[in-house]
């Protein structure tokens, strides 16, 4: 194709650097935000203004803030629950049953210690805090461990076990909170009984300590990737399972092994939004809405090419966007699902732009081409 | 449109001035070449001559640069395989180009304007059938192709061609996957399609005595040029080879004599199954010694995949055993196998031997991240598998701008020699080496081969599979052809005739030779 | 006990269209997995259209349209720009299920027209279905069109040399695809299930996904499975039928996904494994580039 006095060419890639490849992730956000412009103004409201309020809301307000980076540890451990399994090439789509699991683990361990009662049962944090977490990974990990098995084991499709997994989990949740369920709130309501004040998380500067759990564990994975055997078994077993084998990694576990490890936080992502965030602290009606959400950990995953430490400002941004999102849902009156609306196009932007990262766009002056075509290179 | 009735003799393929450029490297230079009518012209050139780039010009896949193509005396112009087919090209592929999972017809008739909406089967069969007979093809034209020998379904491809109305043949090294009887019924029904008119055009790489057996004349290529076009009569071996490599060709490599020390690898009774689940390997036994190559030599497709595989861990053993130093491993997985010092240079470089995305240190850690010294505690030391790379690198003469660029970007010769270099360097007790020296160039060829003898040297015991016979013969101190599962028989290398060694990869049962 | 039947067979009429379109285009090569998001889009959109004009005919035109126009999409981005397809169907459930839920609520609730009427007690769509297996299945095994489609999917470049537009067939098949996706979704919604709801496919798409992959690609096994499927989710939705009182109607409502796990778990036995093997289409998910 010819512009001006240039050819404008496509060529596949041969490396692709880091650089690159978040220049690409970036250009795509910025792409969708502009694409998902139009629904706003379908909904008659300057674009502009609409980004104005979601990101003045969640980044600048005293209330927005907090749940923005809420949600942020919230995405960012769904993300790691995506991106272990992904660099293990394998799908997690199941990070929402995992940690609807979580979330049954870690208020199964407040139901042993008897605070379905009342709200005032005196427990020690010291102990209950740490024994939920524990339950929730756990939780997490249990129910990633089935598609993992049946991955290694039978090579069974992971996305749908995963995703019939989900849908299981989503009614057993249901089970417990509603209609004289075990874990249901003596008020009725067709939610869970509410967290007793003693085992609140601690928090600092109004964000529950989960953050630190988030942040450490972005540290972890990228060290585990790029310095332990494990890291780079599963880089092997992801990009070449023929390959990894006559190196003697085992198909069975490997697969095992990142869906274990991916349920593990996302049980803890469970732990932490029914648990931790403050204002909730039980586990709502609306859980659904949270597993939803839980699906931005695979965009975010895949925006970030599966590295950890590219997560943490993606997960905030859309940490923001969800926010911000839902604010100005009420606000600007533009009707419930905008963020997922906004899921929905940042997703099939990202899928496109996937096509970037194997081609790039060559620039050359027409002339010269002419005069390459006759020399070697 | 279709090529005029031609008499026998006439030009049916001519090119002309035919030139292809690729980045770096000109593939074609201005190539002349003509063929006629009723003529078996060979063209012969090593890996990277530029015959395949000819050959998808010819075909219709590639444009060239320059020059250009005459079909029946008129200029021809392919914009893609469709138009070279309708022309009345036909083009035999090396990798066969059927659909496994269809049947022979199917396959046969698949994308033939003649086919209808609603394909009439038997009427097809029929045809085809008349076909296969005329020129001697025997096959069961209902099968599913995946059930087929290797030589049944290059006559399907044939036919596939004849059926789409082709006068031109080019074949693409078709005997390569062929056993020695396959070849002779390939020969005859070659002579008969050319008595019939058909111009017929092998690309051959390393069977000069194919080209003497079957050509009328051959053109031989070196570096994109033409360097010689001779009447078939008139050359011999020594003369094709020396055009094509441009200079003198060593044909036996000087075989060394090493002490014979213990037996390394003992193997008994061995069989496995293969992947459709019949029995591929039946009831193999023999040993390796310290510093002896053992070679297994036979056409692919007769278990000696399977059986490395099996020695390397890959592939569950169904019954036998396995030894290594005394030891029974038979049971044992590849990770064990490598720690107690078993290396496997696999056939597949690039999806088993290699990880193309991953830089040349990550794929030397392939080798090396169960190695205490190198992967400790479960963290690795890529700092000093790194320095191994890059003496790795140095000593194996591989070339690479450095070791932090990613296997894909190396080329297949230099890519073994890196495996070669992250397996060998392990000392390893038993070396499986499977078809090593597969698709590299001459110069890489003989440094895989020279690199093995060195590991002889060092008291290794290796076993070599080999599907070129004259490999097997000039490396190894034993020779074992293997048909169908089994070992024909276990011969003392400077015992083994030639002519012997390659019937009974074809299944031909000899005398007994010494064991 | 009649009406329970029936509402199975209607059921299994979405199972048997969804799972259809998606054999249809994995036969070409062509995997999506985000057959959830197509029919979300068909069942949304075909419902709105409906709602609004007052006729059926609109909505499930519209449906299918839509249906067709993701399919497009989803080629786009397998054949002709060549990338992961796991990742492209991902998007297409994520888009789908993002900007139905934004796009829908305002219609949340029911259709409130009347109901399309029945033929001997079952839905139109019912025959429908069948004599859309019983086309697919003659095309497929008995026309040139069907060898093109089959030959595509196992091996696109022997497809190529022998002279086939690799691409314009998988086009052709993944369009048709999404369209019957799209009606399998608009069905959903205005005559199965005539109430829209936030997240209401309830994983359907997902469902027929799995019986695609039950079926070895065999159009019958394939309605068999979908019949079958279409009881277990009417039992669980109708547990008293069965077991009245045993448990709490949630736990049900997971039986149909616990089956559907473990039919994946019987696949992966050995008998299975190798007719698998055997009936996949050999080039399934894998780009195809043409030299």
């Amino acid at each position: 194709m010819k512009i001006g006095g240039y050819e404008l060419t496509l060529e596949k890639r041969v490396t692709l650097t880091g650089w690159e490849a978040a220049a690409i992730s970036i250009l795509a956000i910025v792409f969708a935000l502009a694409l998902f412009g139009i629904i706003f103004v379908q909904a008659g409201v300057n674009p502009l203004t609409g980004y104005n309020e979601i990101f003045s809301y969640a980044f600048a307000n005293q209330f927005g803030l907090p749940l923005t980076i809420n949600r942020f540890i919230f995405l960012l451990l769904c993300t790691y629950a995506f991106i272990i399994p992904y660099r293990a090439g394998l799908w997690n789509i199941g990070m929402s049953g995992q940690l609807y699991a979580g979330a049954l683990s870690a208020f199964a361990v407040l139901v042993a210690f008897g605070a379905k009662e009342s709200r005032n049962v005196e427990l020690s944090p010291g102990v209950v805090i740490p024994l939920m977490m524990v339950a929730a990974a756990a939780g997490g990990a249990a129910t990633g461990a089935i598609a993992g098995f049946l991955k290694g084991r039978f090579d069974t499709n992971e996305i749908v076990v995963t995703m019939m997994v989900n849908f299981i989990t989503f009614w057993l949740v249901s089970h417990m909170i509603k209609e004289g369920g075990p874990f249901m709130n003596p008020g009725g309501r067709g939610e869970s009984f509410e967290l007793p004040t003693s085992v609140y998380a601690p928090l600092i500067a109004d964000i529950p300590f989960t953050i630190f759990v988030a942040l450490g564990l972005a540290v972890l994975l990228y060290f585990m990737f790029a310095k332990t055997k494990i890291g780079y078994q599963i880089k092997a077993y992801g990009l070449s399972p023929p390959a990894a084998r006559y190196a003697g990694i085992s198909l069975f576990k490997m697969p095992l092994m990142v869906f274990i490890m991916g349920g593990l936080i996302a049980g803890l992502a469970g732990y932490h939004m029914f648990a931790a965030v403050p204002g909730v602290y039980k586990i709502a009606r609306n859980y659904g809405y949270f597993g939803d959400l839980s699906f931005y950990g695979i965009i975010c995953g895949l925006i970030a090419q599966g590295n950890p430490l590219a997560a943490i400002p993606i997960a905030l941004l859309f940490g923001g966007l969800s926010s911000g999102g839902r604010f100005v849902q009420g606000k600007l009156q533009i009707g419930f699902g905008v963020d997922l609306a906004l899921m929905g196009v940042l997703m099939i932007t990202l899928v496109a732009f996937q096509f970037f990262f194997r081609h790039r766009i060559v620039l050359a002056s027409a002339e010269k081409e002419e005069l390459d075509a006759g020399v070697l290179r | 449109m279709r090529l005029q009735s031609i008499k026998h003799g006439d030009p049916a393929l001519a090119v002309r001035g035919i030139t292809k450029r690729f980045p770096g490297v000109v593939a074609n230079d201005q190539i002349d070449f003509e063929i006629r009518a009723g003529e078996i012209h060979a063209i012969l050139g090593e890996n990277g001559a530029g015959k395949t780039t000819l050959m998808n010009i010819l075909f219709g896949l590639y444009q060239p640069d320059e020059g250009e193509i005459y079909i029946g005396g008129e200029k021809v112009n392919f914009r893609s395989p469709l138009d070279a087919i309708n022309l009345g090209i036909g083009m035999v592929h090396q990798n066969r180009k059927l659909v496994p999972a269809h049947t022979v017809i199917e396959n046969i008739i698949l994308g033939h304007p003649r086919a209808g909406k609603i394909l009439n089967l038997k009427r097809t069969e029929e045809e085809i059938r008349e076909v296969s007979d005329k020129y001697g093809f025997r096959i069961d034209l209902r099968a599913k192709v995946w059930q087929l020998s290797e030589g049944e379904k290059q006559a399907v491809e044939i036919l596939k061609a004849l059926y789409r109305g082709a006068e031109v043949l080019i074949l693409d090294e078709p005997t390569s996957a062929l056993a020695p009887p396959e070849t002779e019924r390939l020969l005859a029904s070659i002579e008969a399609m050319a008595r019939d008119e058909l111009a017929i055009v092998p690309f051959i790489t390393h069977k000069l005595p194919l080209v003497l057996a079957i050509s009328d004349r051959v053109t031989v290529l070196r570096h994109g040029k033409v360097t010689a076009r001779l009447e078939t009569e008139s050359a011999t071996e020594a003369s094709l080879a020396q055009n094509m490599v441009g200079r003198e060709v060593i044909f036996r490599m000087e075989r060394t004599r090493v002490e014979k020390g213990e037996p390394v690898l003992q193997v008994e009774n061995l069989s496995a199954l293969g992947e459709k689940g019949y029995q591929v390997l039946k009831g193999i036994s023999f040993a390796v010694c310290e510093g002896e190559i053992f070679g297994i030599a036979g056409v692919s497709g007769n278990g000696q995949q399977e059986l490395a595989e099996v020695l390397a861990g890959l592939r569950k053993a169904e019954a036998g055993n396995v030894t290594l130093d005394g030891q029974d491993i038979t049971y044992h997985s590849s990770l064990e196998r490598w720690q107690m010092g078993i290396g496997y240079i696999p056939s597949e470089r690039n999806d088993v031997g290699s990880i193309g995305e991953l830089s040349l240190v990550e794929n030397v850690t392939m080798n090396y991240h169960f190695d205490g010294d190198f992967s400790r505690r479960g963290i690795v030391d890529y700092r000093r598998i790194r320095r191994l790379t890059e003496e790795l690198i140095a000593e194996y003469g591989v070339a690479t701008p450095g070791p932090d660029i990613p296997a894909k970007s190396l080329s297949g010769g230099n890519l073994q020699r890196l495996i070669l270099a992250r397996v060998i360097s392990r000392k390893p007790r038993l070396v499986i080496a499977n078809l090593p020296t597969q698709g590299l160039d001459v110069g890489a060829i003989e440094f895989v081969r020279n690199k093995l003898l060195e590991a002889k040297k060092e008291k290794a015991a290796i076993l070599l599979i080999s599907g070129d016979i004259d490999e097997a013969l000039s490396l190894s101190d034993w020779v074992a052809p293997i048909y169908e599962g089994e070992f024909m028989d276990i011969i003392p290398g400077e015992a083994a005739k030639r002519e012997d060694v390659g019937a009974m990869m074809a299944g031909l049962k000899l005398k007994a030779g010494q064991q | 006990m009649r009406e329970f039947f029936a509402r199975s067979l209607d059921a299994s009429t979405i199972f048997t269209i969804a799972a259809l379109s998606e054999l249809i285009g994995q036969r070409s090569g062509i995997l999506n997995v985000g057959v959830e998001g197509v029919m979300l889009f068909g069942a949304t959109l075909g419902f709105i259209a409906a709602q609004t004009t007052g006729s059926y005919l609109a909505g499930f035109l519209v449906g299918m349209a839509i249906g067709a126009l993701i399919g497009l999409l989803h080629g786009f981005f397998s054949i002709t720009l060549g990338g992961d397809q796991v990742v492209n169907g991902m998007g297409i459930w994520i888009l789908g299920f993002g900007l139905t839920t934004y796009i829908g609520n305002p219609y949340t609730g029911p259709l409130g027209m009347e109901r399309i009427p029945a033929i001997a007690g079952l839905s139109p769509f019912f025959f429908v279905g069948i004599a859309l297996i019983v086309v697919t299945w003659f095309v497929l095994s008995k026309t040139s069109l069907g060898l093109r489609i089959r030959s595509v999917g196992e091996n696109p470049s022997v497809a190529e040399v022998s002279g086939i537009n690799v691409a314009r067939t998988r086009y052709l098949s993944v369009i048709t695809s999404g369209a019957l996706m799209g009606l399998a979704g608009a069905i959903y919604s205005l005559d199965y299930n005539p109430v829209w709801n936030y997240n209401f496919l309830m994983g359907w798409g997902f469902i027929a996904l799995a019986l695609v992959f039950f079926s070895m690609w065999n159009p019958v096994i394939l309605l068999a499975g979908a019949l079958l499927f279409g009881t277990l989710w009417q039992l669980a939705l109708n547990p008293q039928l069965v077991l009245p009182g045993v448990l709490s109607r949630y736990i049900w409502r997971t039986v149909p996904f616990v089956i559907t796990v473990g039919v994946l778990l019987l696949m992966s036995t050995k008998w299975f494994r190798t007719r698998w093997g055997a009936a996949k289409p050999e080039a399934l998910g894998l780009p195809y580039v043409k030299e």
